[in-house]
């Protein structure tokens, strides 16, 4: 019975693997750093998985477990612990994912985002993977009001970057 | 924020970029937790061994000078030599937990490596307490055998005098028993902390492999 659930598990987040190293890329600076972000979240899902009763699609509960962990983990790395690895599954990751844009402006665009705190850059995580508010609300556990003024401070901070 | 708009429409095209792991990969994965634990547990080994190395070259000429002196030299060389040995091994055992761990590939087995793990550092642990306390105790036996020689010895390399013998080894038997206690103590904390910590996540990893099995 566990086999099967273990392989159910794997196979949906095979689907849906996408979510997941979306957020490491946003979350992390290097493929070490995004290898390690995507053993500890599939970990964490693993971990919670029996408690996922299918009430939401999987995807929506990937999101909120996932990003979860990467802010948690990424205040952890911010005192420096390190202590998962894994060898044996290798993959390449272009560090700098818009290299070859000629658009400055979204390069620039992109690092303010990523130098966004942990939560403001799982809301903008949120709006760019399309979600509206009410999605955005219930995968951070906040009300969609929160989320809207929320995102409009994110978006005024992220004008100032840019427009100095 | 014209920006952020254009952001997400490349983001949203950008997907094909993105890496792709295969089924068996994040499998690997659920797995994969403890081979870390037990590299660190193998790295901390070697930085042991590295660090009693370091202490001992630190140890003041004086001091190995009166241990000559009382005829101890040969054995403290012996007793080196076996506890050079014995570590090895153990630092040996630890590779090979490592390793075994991180190619391991089902979830039983693993579990098996994990208990092995966790009875190696145990033994290891109980190891070096036991020789810190039999030397210290063992050390100090002969101390107490051979008074004359140690009063001697020291009365001369010190140049203690003024003071008679049967005070002088009671203030120098009190000050070893307190050195001894609070070395003990020292060796015992730092296991307790150090591999401590270490035996306990994997025995978390171990429970929720259970629950995996089971």
């Amino acid at each position: 019975m566990n086999k099967e659930l273990e392989h159910s598990f794997v196979a949906q987040l095979e689907e849906n693997q996408n979510i997941v190293h979306k957020i490491c890329r946003l979350y992390t600076n290097d493929s070490d750093a995004h290898n390690d972000l995507f053993q500890e979240i599939t970990i964490q899902l693993w971990r919670a998985y029996p408690k996922f009763r299918g009430d939401s699609k999987f995807s929506t509960w990937m999101y909120r477990v996932a990003l979860n962990t990467a802010i948690t983990l990424y205040r952890k790395s911010k005192r420096s612990i390190k202590t998962q690895d894994f060898e044996g599954v290798s993959f390449k990751i272009s560090s700098e994912p818009y290299d070859d844009t000629a658009e400055q402006q979204l390069k620039l665009m992109y690092s303010a985002v990523k130098d966004l705190n942990d939560i403001d850059k799982a809301l903008v995580f949120l709006y760019l993977e399309d979600k509206n508010y009410r999605e955005i609300s219930d995968t951070l556990g906040i009300t969609e009001v929160n989320a809207r003024v929320k995102m409009n401070r994110i978006k005024e901070k992220l004008r100032t970057i840019l427009n100095p | 924020m014209d920006e952020l708009e254009l952001l997400k429409k490349q983001w949203q095209s950008r997907e094909q970029e993105l890496p792709k792991l295969s089924f068996g990969d994040i499998y690997k994965m659920l797995l994969k937790k403890s081979s870390s634990i037990v590299k660190w547990i193998f790295y901390i080994s070697i930085a042991e061994i590295v660090f009693w190395t370091l202490l001992a070259l630190l140890v003041p000429e004086s001091s190995t000078k009166f241990s000559d002196d009382i005829g101890l030299h040969n054995i403290l060389v012996a007793i080196n030599v076996v506890n050079y040995l014995v570590f090895g091994f153990f630092i040996f055992l630890f590779y090979r937990n490592y390793r075994k761990i991180s190619t391991t590939d089902s979830v039983k087995e693993l579990m098996g490596n994990i208990l092995r793990t966790r009875k190696t550092v145990k033994y290891f642990v109980i190891y070096n307490v036991t020789t810190s306390v039999l030397l210290i105790v063992g050390i100090n036996i002969y101390y107490y055998l051979n008074q004359d020689i140690v009063f001697r010895f020291m009365t001369e390399d010190y140049g203690i005098a003024n003071i008679s013998q049967e005070r002088f080894m009671k203030m120098f038997f009190s000050i070893q028993i307190l050195f001894g206690i609070v070395m003990i103590g020292f060796v015992l904390l730092f296991y307790r902390l150090v591999y401590g910590i270490l035996l306990r996540r994997l025995h978390k990893n171990y429970k929720e492999l259970e629950k995996i099995e089971f």
